[in-house]
């Protein structure tokens, strides 16, 4: 009996000791295995697309233009449509990056003074946006792209520029003096162009139109934010989409049901940094100023059915002000709508929303009439 | 206390150690919070039937101050004392009532009363009832682990007649 | 005799106990209808999702210097790597049950379902 007594205290420690040892072995093998796997979903930027099955969409997620981007598409033709959705995506990044130096783009900045031949969806995305550059008076400038840099918001490299090198870069933007024709682009010397504020609505059309002409009734796309809606959902009904509260990301500002549509937001939370002083610089730079634009909106929505309107509307209107987004909307507003955040806390909403805007804040909503 | 129930307790409590830290590596039969063999408590069962409440209160927390140490695990160790507290009361009045034969029927219902007291002390710790929809599976798994040690329990006390 | 009685007496509660649970383990394993998960830590809610709008990605939930891994796949949540000892959270798969949360007792972790906040399809930001 002793005996045992013995072999099984003695055990009894031989047990214990393993038990610890093994224990922290583990757990370090296990934090390292954890940190390698982030790092490699990190890396995991490739586009993945998923096959629906009954009434599940077919999916696919891919990181492009700086943006996570996603398309949920319902039907039978979804899968072998996101595919084509994917490559024209990536083409469309190709061609639209202003940091790739092989882009069309990137080749226009490098040309400046001459006449460079670009393909069509250049030309004609550059017409567009030159369109509204016009239509909004300058409140959108896709040549504001120098004063942008300067301030860092392309590389997250922030720094407040002083106002000599503001002035200084200034001279050289100005949407009036890009030349088109048929589908060459010339820009005058020292000019340099961007897409960034039509590039993602510009995308989100062509998804659109790939997808319905493969027979794709019922999609939705975000990318990175924009969304666009193809059709309405499989069942017939309106897709609901959700406005962000730019006071509070994690929140949501309103909802609004569409279909066919594209809703696509400007806010002064996407991209900014904040100076020592506490001052918060955002991105959507104000062509007149070279500096962010502070003319009372936080957010602006625009809600049409072409996504590229609605993105250099959104940042126009942004660029805008309150008071005269107000104003461009009552005169332009026949084919678009609008939900506008002020930095006092108030919603402005467009009265064609008014069926099925419903407020998810404790904000104050006032209903513009045309 | 005299010496031969100080070497007793002793070995008791070494027994209940090594059937904790073997369970320790079986790897989890089922992936739910909480669900264990509870091979230990065939120690408690026994004790319980043989000695006194108090001491075997004694053999009981140091097999889990000891255990929750040797296992390097100090957070599970509030579930164990929390689970043990409320099975313990409850088996002090159980196996009073039951006699020994039966024992596995207060083992079945002390491991239920264990997997409350563990899912009370998860709602408070956690700051959520969410974790209360594991009840269920921690009891059904109760019921079989507590019928699987009762049983142990049982052949135990009839082959040892030291009293 | 005296015996028998609380026999049948005790022998019936842990019928019902085990009926109870039965039922019980039926009615929190019932699929979700909701595509909404909320990630409590330490008691917390740190983050709401929308299962169906979220697009794949891991990312790390921290608490008191404890790591979980939670990975988002085809509009499904998982725990993909923890640092607690037991690794029922990892063990769990991918968060299936309207009622049953993915759970890590050590590192005080919970993703469950909660109510759709208003089936909105999509966010623009």
């Amino acid at each position: 009996m002793k005996k045992i007594f013995i072999y099984v205290s003695v055990l009894a420690l031989m047990l214990c000791g393993c038990q610890t040892d093994n224990s922290d072995k583990k757990n370090s093998n296990e934090t390292t295995e954890s940190v390698s796997e982030i790092s490699q979903t990190d890396e995991e930027l490739a586009p993945q697309i998923y096959e629906g099955d009954g009434d599940d969409p077919s999916t696919l997620d891919i990181f492009a233009m700086d943006t996570y981007m996603n398309v949920k598409a319902y039907g039978e033709n979804s899968y072998d449509a996101l595919i084509l959705s994917s490559d024209e995506i990536q083409k469309l990044e190709d061609i639209f990056s202003v940091t790739n130096k092989d882009s069309e783009i990137s080749k226009i900045n490098e040309s400046a003074g001459n006449f460079c031949e670009v393909s069509e969806d250049t030309s004609s995305i550059i017409k567009t946006a030159l369109d509204y550059c016009q239509k909004t008076d300058g409140a959108l400038d896709i040549s504001i792209y120098p004063v942008l840099r300067e301030w860092g918001f392309t590389t997250g490299d922030y720094k407040v520029p002083d106002d000599e090198t503001i002035k200084n870069l200034l001279k050289n933007t100005g949407y009036e003096k890009i030349e088109t024709n048929e589908n060459k682009i010339k820009i005058p010397e020292n000019y340099e162009i961007d897409l960034g504020s039509v590039a993602k609505g510009y995308t989100s059309d062509k998804v659109s139109e790939i997808l319905s002409e493969n027979g794709v009734e019922s999609a939705l796309l975000n990318l990175g934010g924009n969304v666009q809606a193809v059709g309405s959902k499989p069942d017939g009904s309106d897709w609901k989409v959700a406005v962000v509260n730019p006071f509070d990301e994690s929140e949501n500002l309103c909802s609004i049901k569409i279909n066919n549509k594209a809703v696509i937001t400007s806010g002064n939370y996407e991209r900014y940094f904040t100076d020592d002083n506490g001052n918060k610089y955002w991105h959507i730079i104000d062509p007149e100023t070279g500096s962010p634009a502070r003319n009372g909106i936080v957010s602006a929505t625009v809600i049409g059915e072409k996504g590229v309107m609605c993105d250099a509307l959104s940042t126009s209107l942004f660029v805008l002000g309150t008071e005269k987004a107000v104003d461009y909307w009552k005169k332009n507003g026949s084919d678009f709508e609008i939900i506008l955040v002020s930095d006092d806390k108030e919603i402005y909403v467009s009265d064609g929303l008014t069926d099925s805007f419903e407020n998810l804040s404790d904000m104050k909503v006032n209903i513009i009439e045309r | 206390m005299s010496v031969k129930k100080i070497s007793r307790f002793g070995l008791l409590t070494a027994i209940a150690l090594i059937l904790f830290i073997v369970e320790l590596r079986i790897p989890n039969l089922v992936p739910i919070p909480g669900v264990k063999l509870g091979l230990a408590n065939i120690v408690t069962i026994f004790a319980l039937y043989r000695y006194k409440p108090s001491e075997t209160g004694l053999i009981l927390t140091a097999r889990i101050l000891l255990g929750s140490m040797f296992s390097g695990n100090m957070s599970s160790m509030i579930y164990s004392i929390s689970g043990a507290v409320l099975c313990f009361i409850g088996m002090i009045f159980l196996c009073k009532i039951v006699p020994e034969k039966y024992m596995w029927i207060s083992s079945i219902l002390g491991a239920v009363l264990h997997n409350i007291g563990q899912t009370i002390a998860a709602i408070i710790l956690m700051g959520t009832f969410s974790v209360i929809a594991y009840l269920p599976f921690l009891m059904i798994s109760g019921c079989i682990a507590g019928l699987f040690t009762g049983l142990c329990a049982t052949f135990l006390t009839s082959r040892l007649k030291i009293k | 005799m005296k015996d028998k009685k609380t026999i049948i007496i005790l022998l019936s509660i842990i019928a019902v106990i085990v009926i109870g649970s039965v039922i019980g383990i039926f009615y929190v394993s019932r699929p979700s209808e909701s595509n909404t998960v909320e990630i409590v830590s330490n008691g917390k809610v740190v983050k709401t999702l929308n299962l169906s709008t979220e697009k794949n990605n891991s990312f790390e939930v921290e608490n008191n210097g404890k790591i979980n891994v939670v990975e988002i796949k085809n509009g499904k949540i998982r725990v993909k790597s923890a640092d607690c000892p037991d690794k029922v959270c990892v063990d769990s798969g991918w968060l299936k049950s309207s009622d049953l949360p993915i759970v890590c007792l050590p590192n005080k972790l919970i993703i469950r379902f909660t109510k759709n906040s208003d089936d909105i399809d999509s966010v623009s930001k």
